[in-house]
């Protein structure tokens, strides 16, 4: 590969450093440079994470070719504090509590900091068109707009620089107080170092050979033309696991990699530790595998079937968990019920996206203790199953909890931490992987995409005498957090009512689809969608209010939940009367009278986008120190 | 084009931390020179501000100020089990087992006091960065008292468990005590409909939720707001497809995530219902955040144009459809009277 030397003026420093032609600017400012604030969310052009300035333009490094920088000027998130002191922009998020993983911080400061370059008095509306290019998985964006408009307010003298101090703790009361996040300077700054922003002295790339195939068997596998390529250090396969090979949030019923059979396209195979990334993407394509289709498996309900192919020889029917709840007598109250209602509801399979992709290293230490640094939302049960994979003492597997640039329940599952073990004791030198956008989205778990089927019966003055639900979720290819996501859908589906006469029952099923895992909710966002949307329809029907048919059924303090647990306390209807107050709810039947509602529009409502109108007439401003 | 605005509501629950099975967290502290403090626990954050959290909590226990708090974590071989970041589990059981601790590791530093001064432990109390004995006027900087009781030979260390009792479920009928702390929540969308497109904007989200005790009012805020906003890219527009096992949405120009232009305001509402089990009072709010938000925009797209969307997401596809199928019985029903 073709070297070239690159000159620019970097954050105000002139520099001469060597780059491959092949890089984008991204790579050159966080590799050459070792300025990691910057971050690759997606390397597409779609996540404004990598933003910095070249030549005072607002830019997407990972759309940049090195090339492309040879005698211009760079600023990134690191040059806006320049003097050690955070930017007013900086200071502004940090105040408003505006980073929360922080992932995508450092982008949204440049990109806030670019609107306000551009039109130093930028309207609320017009903040967020500048914005749209950068998305963030954490804040819903409230914050941000917030950080954006007292930014702007503090630089043009609308509100005092005081505005971005901490605000006094009543009599040092610190519990109730709006603490600024402790955190948020080491984001807002891009100093926080993320697994993949890591580097190790003699660290070796890791690549991951994954599966074309979604259910195949593996007849052969041949590395040993990767193996004898030069800068290949380690490959490893299921050979390689020492222990019991087995990993999940309940049942182990997945391989650190693919063991005898694929069960879902991506499914890892084989990991090469090389000395550097493109070597490594090299040896993949030099591992041979010999393959033998098997029939896929794609339906969940096809799944339940007999006949049907099966997944994992443990569960001839396929079948994960089933898990029933049962209280009063369902058909009893169906037959006190004057009305009954029946509706089928589909959810599903959703990405977790956090902005962060999967990224790891891998070492073992002086004392030869494994050690896993990565963003691991569970590092105390991945200790526990790495031991075991590795056959080594407890003790002598240590996982370090990396920032954690967005999890949502998607970094609950040992999914790579494993290969990185592996590639770290057969090469003895520290390993490093970090996925791409494409990686993350193909390979790791989702939210389980249901089936429900619900009948629900209530007396004339809303009272609801029986539920009967049924749930089927899609686990795909692994067990994953499958049995505890069914378990809270089935325990909450009925929602927070009481509900005399209840028949739960949820299936998760195995399939051939990319896995599903724990995600935020976990299972009961599906069935409650199912029961609140039951609700309204019971409510048109009987002509009464929304809020009054959850009033008449809300669950009260002595009240048995529908697993016949007496509840202490309940503040459903606390919530009910605060957002009924909050919202100036008009109080109505659900029969379709949003063209007569009165309350439409008022306080809490954002203008509707009528897109290209928020534009005001851009003002070219000259560079503004205080931003800068 | 016709713009058609809606109301709907939804309401929620959730149980906090591990479902179904004991849970359990531990916490060691130390008030350390200076007047700060050391804490340090398993697992922490994620991006949800437990870190801050924490170090409120500590603050407060200690008598101390949050940036006074320095916490070690998430280090298998440096700290005690924490277990995991998630089931909205943190602030419950790690907030209480730092509380816990962080009275063990003051209660060594009174009783230096107390005898150091002269007084009863039971009159002495600190906070924001001083310690004094009630109804006398003994008082001095938690600096000087930790170095006191350093003097007197004695660190000033804590250690705490806190559990959850949780039972299992029975096999054959579920019953069981899954969590002993319960939160509940409602919230009210506000929609536009685009009859022509399909096309759903949120425009406004009000939702009240329980969190027990708000220890940081701002980072509940940021919860709800991040939890409204996925449930509304999950309600209108993410969806992961495969054709026979492989993605068809492999990228983020593919699979669709809501951005600045898409998100509605959102007032809290921030309903406290102290939680009587734990010391602290608090439970939690990051999952039960999204759980009423696609519900209620469900039903606001009904109030809106009669649609009932029963299949998520609601693209503008489907809601063109649904609204062809409606006009079409309805003109069915009218060619029949
Ligand atoms: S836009 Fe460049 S990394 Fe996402
Ligand atoms: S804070 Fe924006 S992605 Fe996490």
């Amino acid at each position: 590969m073709p070297d070239m030397i690159v000159e620019a003026t970097v954050n105000g420093r002139k520099i001469k450093k060597i780059a491959q032609t092949h890089q984008r600017l991204l790579d050159f400012v966080r590799e050459e440079l070792e300025l990691t604030g910057t971050k690759d969310g997606c390397g597409a052009g779609e996540c404004g994470a990598c933003s910095m300035f070249v030549d005072g333009r607002l830019v997407k490094s990972c759309l940049v070719p090195v090339g492309k920088a040879q005698g211009s000027e760079v600023e990134t998130i690191e040059g806006l504090g320049r003097t050690g002191e955070l930017s007013v922009m900086q200071k502004a998020f940090h105040k408003a509590g505006a980073s929360q993983c922080g992932y995508c911080i450092p982008g949204m400061v440049m990109a806030a900091t670019a609107a306000i370059r551009v039109n130093p008095a930028v309207g609320d509306e017009e903040i967020k068109e500048r914005l749209g290019g950068n998305i963030c998985r954490c804040t819903g964006y409230q914050k941000i707009f917030d950080a954006v408009g007292l930014a702007r307010d503090v630089m043009n003298g609308r509100l005092p620089a005081t505005a971005l101090d901490e605000d006094a703790a009543e009599g040092g009361r610190y519990i109730g107080a709006n603490v600024r996040r402790l955190d948020a300077p080491s984001k807002v700054s891009g100093a926080l170092k993320y697994a993949g922003d890591q580097v190790m002295p003699q660290m070796l790339h890791v690549q991951v050979l994954r599966s074309p195939h979604a259910h195949a068997r593996i007849v052969s596998i041949d590395t040993s033309e990767a193996e004898a390529m030069e800068g290949v250090e380690a490959v490893v396969t299921s050979a390689d696991v020492p222990g019991k090979d087995g990993f999940g949030v309940f049942v182990h019923d997945q391989p650190i990699m693919a063991r005898g059979k694929v069960r879902y396209v991506g499914e890892a195979i084989a990991a090469v530790a090389a000395e550097d990334l493109l070597t490594a993407k090299r040896a993949l394509q030099k591992i041979r595998i010999e393959w033998e289709q098997l029939a896929g498996l794609f339906d969940p309900d096809e799944a339940m079937q007999a006949g049907a192919p099966v997944v994992h020889d443990y569960a001839p029917d396929n079948l994960v968990k089933h898990i029933p709840i049962r209280k009063g007598d369902v058909e009893r109250g169906f037959a006190e019920a004057d009305l009954v209602i029946e509706e089928r509801f589909e959810t599903q399979q959703v990405e977790h996206a956090y902005l962060e992709p999967e990224a790891g290293i891998g070492y073992v230490d002086p004392d030869g203790v494994v050690t896993i640094v990565s963003p691991s939302q569970n590092i105390t049960h991945h200790r526990h199953m790495l031991a075991e994979i590795l056959a080594m003492p407890i003790n002598k597997v240590r996982f370090v909890m990396s920032p954690v640039g967005g999890g949502f329940g998607g970094k609950e599952d040992m999914i790579y931490q494993g290969m990185l073990a592996l590639l770290a004791i057969k090469s003895r030198r520290p390993v490093k992987l970090v996925f791409t956008r494409e990686e993350s989205i193909a390979t790791t778990a989702k939210r389980h995409p249901s089936r429900t089927s619900y009948r629900m019966g209530l007396t004339n003055d809303g009272r609801i005498v029986a539920s009967e639900i049924r749930v089927i979720y899609d686990g795909g290819a692994y067990g994953m957090s499958t049995e505890g996501v069914i378990r809270k859908g089935a325990i909450l589906a009925a929602g927070p009512y009481a509900v005399p006469n209840v028949k739960i029952d949820t299936y998760g099923v195995y399939t051939n689809n990319t896995p599903s895992g724990a995600f935020r909710s976990f299972g009961s966002l599906q069935t409650q969608f199912a029961t609140e949307s039951m609700l309204d329809m019971a409510a048109e029907n009987l002509g009464l209010d929304p809020f009054e048919i959850r009033r008449i059924n809300a669950m009260q303090a002595g009240d048995l939940t529908h697993t016949k647990q007496e509840l202490k306390s309940v503040s459903l209807l606390q919530c009910l009367d605060g957002a009924e107050k909050a919202s100036g709810w008009e109080t109505g039947a659900p029969t379709v009278r949003g063209a007569t509602r009165e309350d439409l529009d008022g306080e809490g409502c954002r203008k509707p986008c009528r897109l290209g109108a928020r534009f005001h007439a851009e003002i070219p401003a000259p560079k503004l120190s205080e931003v800068a | 084009m016709a713009l058609k605005r809606g109301r709907g509501v939804a309401g929620g629950w959730y149980g906090i931390a591990r479902t179904a099975s004991i849970d359990r967290a531990s916490t060691w502290a130390e008030l350390d020179d200076g007047g700060t403090a050391k804490v340090v626990t398993g697992v922490t954050e994620i991006g949800e501000g437990i870190l801050t959290v924490l170090a409120q909590i500590a603050a407060e226990e200690l008598g101390v100020r949050p940036w006074e708090v320095t916490i070690g974590d998430n280090d298998t071989a440096r700290a005690p089990e924490a277990a995991h970041a998630g089931a909205t589990r943190q602030t419950y059981m790690i907030g209480n087992s730092v509380a816990l601790a962080c009275r063990e590791a003051r209660q060594r530093l009174y009783e230096q006091m107390a005898d150091h001064w002269g007084v009863e432990v039971s009159s002495l109390a600190s906070r924001d960065g001083e310690i004094w004995s009630e109804g006398s006027n003994h008082r001095c900087t938690m600096r000087e008292a930790v170095d006191i009781s350093k003097k007197r030979g004695v660190v000033p260390v804590g250690s705490a468990n806190f559990t959850a009792h949780h039972t299992g479920l029975d096999g054959q009928d579920g019953s069981g005590r899954p969590w002993q702390a319960y939160v509940f929540g409602a919230q009210v969308a506000e929609v536009e409909v685009d009859t022509m497109t399909g096309e759903v904007q949120v425009l406004g989200i009000w939702a009240a939720h329980d969190v027990g005790r708000a220890v940081n009012p701002k980072g509940v805020e940021g919860q709800i707001e991040g939890g409204v906003v996925q449930a509304i890219g999950q309600g209108l527009m993410e969806h992961y497809e495969t054709k026979d096992g492989r993605t068809t949405t492999p990228g983020f120009a593919k699979y669709i995530l809501p951005t600045a232009l898409d998100v509605p305001k959102v007032t809290s509402v921030i309903v406290e219902d102290p939680d009587p089990i734990g010391p602290l009072g608090v439970k939690g709010i990051g999952e039960p955040a999204m759980v009423p938000t696609i519900p209620a925009v469900m039903n606001a797209i009904y109030d809106a144009i009669g649609v009932r969307i029963t299949s998520l997401p609601a693209t503008p596809d489907k809601i063109v459809e649904a609204l062809r199928k409606k006009n079409e019985s309805a003109k069915a029903v009218q060619s029949a009277a």
